[in-house]
């Protein structure tokens, strides 16, 4: 089931909202898990009991290590956990992918096996690792009520596309959470901004995206708007997904860790990557890069260790040769900025550094969204002028002007412009009161435009659900 | 305290919503046609097991709780405004505004449908025209007018010209596009006015060497309000058109046969403008074959008229030229079929009408 679907807003939430405030707290965590579950079972109906069953692992598992914790074979659960976990995502998500290089490699002839892939698959892996290595750690306590666990691994406001909530991080809050008007007002205002930002925003460019995906004639400039737009696209896409299991977490009394800080003001690579899809990134510096030694070793091992890393993010977002690219073109960036653009990045104005951020950023996105290299390479090529391609066309000079607005308010949206300017408008004499009586308006306002997007459209799909 | 007063607000305000149009939409029995859109909308689904593990049954329930929604047109109304005036865009699902007109951007040509539509004429010509006074006129839509001074894309209309006449063979082409304007167009349909292009009759009846004039004696009669297919999809408050149908004593006395139906009627139904489509006033809409008999005409000439909904509202003012006029619709009859229909050993002209939409779209020609 999508958030931003008239079945979820208009069906599916109203009842749960009814359900789980109606129960005793004791109760609470078997609406949340039934609600879950058919969540879930709406959208994959066949795969929801793989869902059960890596949750009844992770439970099992943490039982387990939390058992064997003082024993010889402390490791051996931990182990085993990780590669019943890895073990479902390499079958579910990457055989086909495996078996398509072996035959390429070997010339082979190996059958695919055709696996339809688990929606949010790599998101609720990741959480139960986390769990069961934290469990290992001492850093969790071992939850000892199934319904519980399997709460917390299908919460379907992080279910399918994230962020990655660790078990930590609402591991209080499974057995104590409190529910106030102020949590639930704070959950509605965050639901409803996510919202907008996918419906309103995301979604208009995904259809100036879809518009250059059937052009007969391409132009140098309108594969530079597509690929800005895509940039813009998948951050409101995600950061708005983001936004709303936020909300729909605090309004059930949860409170989830933030996944974007604005990521396009970064200076860098290396703080762009601070600022994006920061659950993931924790993940894999803590659960790996940490591991593996981090940065408190030898140079090579320390390249080594970020090439491993940038290497699985990149494979983490999809079983293509285009992803593990991506990957490692941050993971190279990375490694260049600590011994040299760093320095240099540092002597020159801030601009500069906002410049380099972006250029690079936006060429990343464009690898990411290449259905596969061939197609990546004639996107930059086309991007750089190295197409036998006009600058320029009516076609592009029309959808400049007409998704241009679009495009101009979505830069500014992902800056903290916005929230700046609300911030000034509080702190003044008459400003807070303005604030407090516009706020319900704008957010109702949005609500019902966002309806009407809904009602009349069809083009909906959430970019990160292919994760 | 404000705080607190600010946070009761919204989440009342939320709940209140999200309950409302939930119990609305549940209890609220479901339309089964959309005027505005024109179309069927989706009822509740069948359910099944197998539906319901296939996801067959989400699929089709997530189109039933968008189709069904409480208030559907005036949702569609605010994102329409929300596209046009919050966030500037030009068009609204290919729909642009521009002084109340309303139209559909339809802006690539379609080569190959263009060359496709010139066979087409080709073989109607080679099975049943030869030796006939064959012609053939393209009604250019209202982007033809207003698109390009409005920065919107058009197809390039020229190069349609220049297809059609590169491809058909053993006909002469009519030139449409400097005898009409925007004002001959309604506003909110894609139609012409029928009122607008009696001098379009008149050059088609001249250029086919029929010295009959149309012109000059009929009666107006307004129709009001006429909201056209356009209306709907624009899914915002305009003004609605005025439709005017003329009559003069040939047209009151002429008789239209049905050959799918065997019926006679009149030339206009005025029941069919308040049905789906009041376009359907001219001759009672789309039909594979019809015949319009004029018992007044002096000659014995049939003008066989090949045609789209355009043709429903000029051949009328053609009737003063000919004593039938059979109008052939091959988006609903296929060509090899004519012949079971049509006595084409008569002394017959023969008009190939179509407006630049369905040449840009071809492939419904049968």
């Amino acid at each position: 089931m999508l958030f931003s679907s008239i079945s979820f807003i208009y069906y599916f939430l109203p009842i749960v909202i009814m359900l789980y405030f109606i129960v005793p707290f004791k109760f609470k965590n078997l609406v949340v898990l039934v609600s879950s579950l058919f969540f879930y079972f709406y959208g994959e109906p066949l795969y929801s009991i793989l869902i059960l069953i890596s949750s009844l692992s992770g439970y099992l598992h943490g039982l387990w290590i939390d058992k064997s914790r003082k024993s010889r074979y402390a490791k051996l659960p931990l182990i085993c956990s990780i590669i019943f976990s890895i073990g479902i995502l390499l079958y579910f998500k990457y055989a086909d992918f495996f078996i398509e290089n072996v035959n390429w490699f070997f010339n082979l002839n190996i059958a695919p096996l055709k696996v339809v892939l688990p929606i949010g698959i790599s998101f609720y892996t990741f959480q139960i690792l986390s769990y069961t290595i934290d469990v290992y750690k001492g850093n969790a306590k071992v939850q000892k009520n199934f319904f519980s666990f399997a709460a917390y691994v299908s919460l379907f406001p992080q279910l399918i596309a994230g962020p990655i909530v660790r078990y930590t991080t609402v591991e209080q809050e499974l057995s104590t959470r409190s529910h106030t008007a102020e949590n639930f007002a704070y959950g509605v205002s965050r639901f409803i901004i996510g919202l907008s930002k996918k419906v309103l925003i995301a979604n208009t460019l995904g259809e100036l995206g879809r518009i250059f995906s059937n052009l007969d004639e391409r132009t140098i400039l309108f594969y530079w708007i597509a690929a800005i737009s895509f940039m813009l696209q998948i951050y409101y896409d995600f950061s708005g997904y983001s936004d709303m299991a936020i909300g729909l977490g605090r309004i059930f009394g949860f409170h989830f860790l933030e996944n974007f800080n604005y990521p396009f003001i970064s200076r860098s690579i290396s703080e762009f990557w601070r600022r994006w899809h920061i659950s993931l990134g924790t993940w894999f510096r803590d659960y790996l890069y940490i591991t593996m030694g981090g940065n408190r070793v030898k140079t090579v091992k320390w390249i080594r260790n970020v090439i491993v890393v940038w290497f699985l993010t990149g494979f983490w977002h999809g079983a293509d040769w285009n992803f593990i690219v991506w990957g490692l073109y941050f993971g190279v960036f990375l490694i260049l900025e600590k011994f040299l653009f760093n320095t240099i990045l540092s002597k020159l104005p801030a601009v500069i550094g906002h410049i380099y951020t972006l250029f690079f950023v936006i060429i990343s996105f464009v690898i990411f969204n290449a259905g596969n290299m061939i197609e990546c390479i004639e996107s930059i090529k086309g991007m750089f002028g190295f197409l036998s391609i006009p600058l320029c066309n009516a076609e592009t000079i029309y959808y400049l002007s007409s998704y241009g607005f679009m495009l101009i308010i979505a830069a500014f949206g992902a800056t903290p412009l916005t929230i700046k300017v609300i911030e000034k408008i509080k702190y003044s004499k008459k400003g807070e009161f303005i604030i407090y009586v516009l706020e319900p308006i704008v957010l109702v306002s949005l609500l019902l435009l966002i309806t009407g997007y809904l009602v009349d459209g069809s083009f909906n799909p959430f970019l990160y659900f292919r994760f | 305290m404000k705080n607190n007063i600010k946070n009761i607000v919204v989440v009342v305000s939320f709940i209140m919503i999200i309950w409302g149009f939930m119990f609305a939409n549940i209890l609220i029995p479901d339309n089964e046609f959309s005027f505005s859109e024109r179309r069927r909308l989706i009822t509740f689904p069948n359910y099944s097991l197998q539906k319901l593990l296939s996801g067959e049954f989400v699929d089709e329930f997530e189109k039933y709780s968008l189709d069904q929604f409480i208030f559907r047109d005036a949702f569609r109304g605010l994102k329409a405004m929300g596209k046009y005036y919050l966030f500037n865009q030009k068009d609204n699902n290919n729909m642009y505004i521009i002084n109340g007109i309303i139209e559909k951007m339809e802006y690539k040509l379609d080569e190959k449908s263009i060359v496709n539509a010139a066979e087409k004429l080709n073989e109607v010509y080679e099975k049943y025209l030869k030796g006939k006074n064959v012609n053939y006129a393209i009604v250019p839509d209202k982007s033809y007018f207003i698109a390009d001074e409005n920065g919107y894309l058009t197809i390039n209309y020229d190069r349609m010209l220049e297809l059609m006449e590169q491809n058909t063979r053993n006909m002469k082409y009519i030139d449409l596009f400097a005898a009409l304007s925007i004002e001959d167009y309604y506003k909110t349909d894609i139609h012409w006015r029928q009122e607008k292009i009696i001098k379009i009759a008149d050059l088609l009846l001249n250029e086919m060497g029929n010295d009959s004039k149309s012109s000059g004696s009929y009666i107006e009669h307004k129709l009001y309000p006429f909201y056209g297919s356009y209306y709907g999809h624009a899914a915002l408050k305009l003004q609605p058109d005025n439709m005017f149908y003329v009559t003069n004593s040939i047209i009151e006395n002429a008789v239209v046969f049905d050959h799918q139906s065997n019926t006679f009627r009149k030339v206009y139904n005025l029941e069919m403008f308040d049905g789906m489509d009041p376009y359907d006033v001219f001759l009672s809409g789309a039909k594979p074959l019809i015949t319009i008999y004029n018992e007044e005409c002096k000659n014995d000439k049939e003008l066989l008229l090949f045609r789209d909904s355009f043709g429903s509202s000029i051949a009328p003012l053609m009737l003063e030229g000919y004593s039938k006029i059979t109008l052939i619709d091959l988006r609903y009859i296929s060509t090899d079929l004519l012949g079971n229909y049509i006595d084409f050993s008569q002394d017959q002209d023969v008009l190939f009408l179509y407006n630049t939409r369905i040449l840009n779209n071809s492939s419904t020609l049968k």
